[in-house]
């Protein structure tokens, strides 16, 4: 079986600055992995690094088998969907237009959307459950409805893979939860691979299976979250007793 | 956030642009034909006109089919005496009825103002544009449009495109006018009566020449307008010369191409008179007193500030030896000038048969 | 939206009309379609010299049909129709199609709703280059374009390539980036032509015409030299609506939905420019519609650029051929001011009526 995500020894530097060091990991279809790790840790470089527009200095990186240098933009598009932590919303766009640019990797060039495109982002707003929130301007929308918003586009590229980049931080707590069941849902159910990147250990421990631990753009840990988040790892990674981890996030792993 | 700066920039240029304009254009709008420019270099002060005009026989009784050589450098080609004559400038206008030909005269500009029979005549052009259609509509031979950009440049073209005759005249100096007479007159097939008008010219500025010979030459400032920055004549263009011929030692902008000159170099020049070409606007001599700063001006304190009918001065066209003997009054009060062809330039030996005649 | 109870008789009227334009594009498409004809036949119909009906019809079958359906008319109004209405009208409708579609591109690209055709230093370059073009005492023409419209030409595409290089090399992000770029050459270009007219001299009138615009100058084959530049560009924009609608969600976004972002944005802005640049060069600097007529359409249709691109066009070309009738008719008022007139009240209504969150 092919890996849905692979890196293998990929090492990645912004201006003199090495974000990435010879990092190394496979995921496969169906799983379900959160990326987790201190500011500054790398996280949102590997994100980068996943999409493409980081270009590693060593290593490679491969989607569904494939290394991401030969794909191009829209072949990338079609094998990950990214929801990003904040996206810039378009002026006097609607929901439904807004989770319709999800569509844009498989529409044809000249005539746009055809029927099945409405009928796949149809269903993104139905499986998201913001059937609500159709017609309404996206600008008026809280920022929960905002990440469900943006979370619908990413469903509705119907990518095997779908990467998001810390999508509870700006969310209250019944919202992080509701979207963090969501990202379980799409997973379990429909087989969607999901990559998330997490700044709330708790929140990564109760719900994902397995957690990647970074730390100065290295992997410091993978595996599941028992092991991930021991003590020691905590104290050592982050520079805090690991009683405070637990207590700041709303749940402890059980 | 202001996101559009380019375009709000420059209309307030525009703006600028449309206020500089409308200073310049105190004269009715004729007033921008002052000034000399690159793009007529055969009007060189001194009427080197003549060679414009070199292509046509020099005959006064001019047969058609003619081609002539207008002020553009232009070549202008009237298979047949024009019938339905189209003037976008005041000055052409003046000039053909002047010279007999104002019953020809079709359709004439929004400014046209004298004689009193353009006041029923067609108009079709405005301060920014021309109306070409009107022009096709009324069926003209023969358009006369003002050159240096006094008629849109891109109207001009157009009606030279469709095949209807422009000439454009452009007069840069005292000479010019009279020379740009003839061509008009040759133009229409009226240029005995225009030699004959301007003969009777050259006399009347020979004249005001003679009178002032001698005189002791006062520094004279001509106000085209100061209701922000203070606009005077360019260096050797029309009005500077005037200004000379009437006996005045012009100031001027010191730049040919800049119309505006600075409240300090004003003072510095100490005008000995100042002639208040704005007059028609309201501008007074109580009121140019009261400018701060203009006190200290030779004629502020001696009250030589003189009002003046800036139409009759700046305009290029047969009344130009009235406005001499009006700026000529204005700069030596006591002159006493000659008769000159009373009532009017029209009433010499050329009055016209058609009785348009000037008043 | 039901809670408009201030609202006033028209404001559920225009509403409901709204809603239904958005959710049929196709029939707000057709009757654009009707309208611009609409504009289009009456532009060559009327002017200052009235010709009857029949005989611009007779004219018009004439001369694009070659049939003859035995009307009398005069030379002159052949002429009036043919030499000087019909290159007219369909001048003012290629621009009018080539500023809102640029506008459109710039507004969707740059995701500012305030950007218009000339943002990135357009405008100046060209009134830059037309005013140098003015004061070179030189005369040539191509295609009847004399030096001041193929200065305006190249000055235009000169501005943005200079801002776009520039705004390159900065530590803003490129679209920050280019928009302050295209501010501080735009600044700079202005200062450049305010002295340029302060030395004009004489020379000043004919740069101001220049900055007023209009459809003066318009002959076949002006058409002939600039339409092609101004709806090949048109269409080519279209055809690339797909990455212009990626760039909704700002350029991260669009390249991972697929927008191969660096190659997009050069040729969007190339043909945004190029088609501005075109327009520009035929009517000078007629403002608004390529500001107001995309930010409208994106009003009533949303912001879907398959959509918002050919309706800003119809609406376009129906605004400025219309601006230029009633500027024609009414004594050659300059077009820009006509379709301020026409176009600023119908903006502020629909301002009024729209229930999108407009924060910048």
């Amino acid at each position: 079986m092919t890996a849905a995500l692979a890196f293998d020894g990929v090492s990645a530097a912004y201006r003199a600055r090495d974000v990435l060091v010879d990092v190394s990991f496979l995921i496969e279809p169906g799983e379900r992995v959160a990326i987790i790790g201190p500011n500054g840790a790398g996280k949102s470089s590997l994100l980068r690094a996943m999409t493409g527009s980081l270009r590693p200095r060593a290593g490679s990186v491969r989607l569904g088998g494939d290394p991401l240098a030969h794909l191009d933009r829209q072949a990338i598009a079609r094998r990950l969907s990214v929801v990003p932590q904040a996206a810039a919303l378009p002026y006097a766009a609607r929901v439904e237009e807004v989770v319709g640019l999800g569509r844009l990797p498989h529409e044809d060039p000249l005539r746009g959307q055809r029927p099945v495109d409405r009928i796949v982002v149809a269903a993104a707003i139905e499986r998201v459950g913001i059937g609500a929130l159709v017609g309404r301007d996206v600008r008026e929308l809280s920022l929960g409805e905002r990440q469900l918003v943006l979370i619908a586009l990413a469903l509705a590229q119907a990518a095997p893979l779908m990467a998001l980049d810390e999508p509870t931080v700006h969310l209250d707590l019944r919202h992080q939860v509701e979207t963090m069941e969501l990202l379980v849902d799409l997973n379990e159910r429909d087989g969607t691979t999901i990559v998330a990147v997490l700044h709330d250990l708790g929140l990564a421990g109760h719900f994902f299976p397995r957690l990647i631990l970074l730390d100065q753009g290295a992997i410091v840990a993978d595996g599941p979250p028992d092991d991930v988040l021991a003590d020691g790892r905590i104290r050592q990674v982050y520079g805090v007793d690991p009683a405070f981890v637990r207590r700041s996030g709303p749940l402890v792993p059980a | 956030m202001s996101r559009r700066p380019t375009l709000s920039r420059l209309g307030s240029l525009a703006a600028a642009a449309a206020m500089i304009l409308a200073a310049c254009s105190t004269g009715a709008s004729s007033s921008f034909t002052y000034g000399p420019s690159l793009p007529v270099p055969s009007a060189a002060p001194g009427g080197s006109k003549a060679a414009s005009l070199a292509p046509v026989s020099p005959s006064p009784a001019a047969t058609f089919p003619l081609t002539l050589t207008d002020d553009a450098h232009g070549v202008v080609v009237l298979p047949k005496q024009p019938r339905h004559i189209v003037s976008l400038t005041p000055a052409t206008t003046e000039t053909l009825f002047a010279i007999g030909a104002g019953d020809r005269l079709v359709a004439d500009g929004d400014f046209d103002d004298y004689p009193a029979e353009v006041k029923d005549l067609p108009h079709v052009a405005t301060y920014s544009s021309v109306d070409v259609e009107k022009i096709v509509g009324l069926g003209a031979d023969l358009v006369i449009a003002g050159g240096n950009g006094f008629n849109k440049p891109d109207a001009i073209s157009r009606l030279k495109g469709l095949g209807i005759p422009v000439l454009v005249v452009y007069a840069p100096d005292v000479a010019g006018v009279l020379s740009d007479i003839r061509l008009i007159g040759d133009a229409v097939g009226n240029g005995s009566q225009a030699r004959a008008l301007t003969t009777s010219m050259q006399a009347g500025i020979d004249s005001v020449k003679a009178a002032t010979a001698g005189l002791p030459q006062p520094r004279t400032f001509y106000e085209i307008d100061a209701t922000k920055d203070i606009y005077g004549p360019a260096p050797d263009s029309f009005l500077a010369q005037e200004i000379q011929y009437a006996g005045g030692n012009p100031i001027t902008t010191g730049d040919p191409a800049i119309f505006s000159i600075p409240l300090e170099k004003l003072v510095a020049a100490d005008p000995q008179v100042i002639v208040l070409g704005d007059s028609a606007y309201g501008m007074t001599a109580a009121v140019v007193a009261a400018r701060p700063g203009w006190k200290t001006m030779t004629a502020v304190r001696s009250g030589a500030i003189e009002p003046i009918d800036d139409l009759v001065v700046s305009r290029p066209g047969p009344r130009l030896v009235e406005g001499l003997r009006l700026l000529a009054m204005a700069i030596h009060p006591d002159l006493v000038l000659p008769p000159y062809g009373s009532p009017g330039p029209s009433a010499s030996p050329v009055a016209s048969p058609s009785g348009s005649a000037l008043p | 939206m039901a809670t408009r109870a201030e609202a006033g008789l028209v404001q559920p009227v225009v509403a409901g009309w709204l809603d239904r334009a958005r959710s049929r594009p196709g029939l707000l498409f057709a009757g654009l379609v009707v309208v611009l004809s609409a504009a289009l036949v009456l532009g060559v119909g009327f002017g200052t010299v009235s010709i009857a009906p029949v005989d611009t019809l007779g004219i018009l079958v004439h001369r694009l049909l070659g049939l003859n359906l035995g009307g009398h008319w005069t030379a002159a109004a052949e002429t009036i129709v043919f030499e000087i209405r019909l290159p007219r009208v369909l001048s003012a409708m290629v621009v009018g199609v080539g500023l809102s579609v640029a506008g459109a591109t710039f507004q969707g690209l740059l995701r500012n709703p305030l950007a218009d055709p000339y943002v990135l230093g357009t405008a100046s370059g060209a009134a830059l280059g037309a005013a140098i073009g003015i004061l070179i005492p030189i005369r040539i023409a191509l295609f009847e374009f004399g030096l001041v419209q193929l200065f305006a030409f190249i000055g235009a595409l000169l501005a943005v390539g200079v801002v776009y290089r520039i705004s390159r090399t900065g530590a803003l992000s490129p679209l920050t980036g280019l928009l302050l770029t295209g501010y501080a050459v735009g600044s700079l270009l202005a200062a450049g032509l305010a002295l340029t007219m302060y030395v004009s001299g004489t020379n000043l009138r004919q740069i101001f015409f220049f900055l007023l615009g209009g459809f003066d100058g318009s002959s076949w084959l002006q058409l002939a030299g600039t339409a092609p530049l101004i709806l090949g560009g048109s269409v080519l924009i279209m055809l690339r609506a797909g990455p212009l609608n990626g760039f909704l969600l700002g350029e991260e976004t669009a390249g991972n939905l697929g927008v191969d972002v660096r190659r997009e944005r050069v040729i969007l802005l190339g043909l945004g420019s190029l088609v501005t640049a075109a327009a520009v060069s035929v009517a000078g600097l007629v403002g608004f519609v390529g500001l107001v007529v995309p930010h409208l359409v994106r009003l009533v249709v949303g912001p879907n650029a398959r959509r918002v691109l050919p309706i800003s066009a119809l609406l376009g070309a129906s605004l400025m051929v219309g601006a230029d009738l009633l500027a024609r008719v009414l004594g050659e008022i300059p077009v820009g001011v006509v379709t301020a007139v026409i176009g600023a009240p119908f903006f502020l209504v629909l301002l009024r009526q729209t229930r999108s969150a407009y924060e910048l």
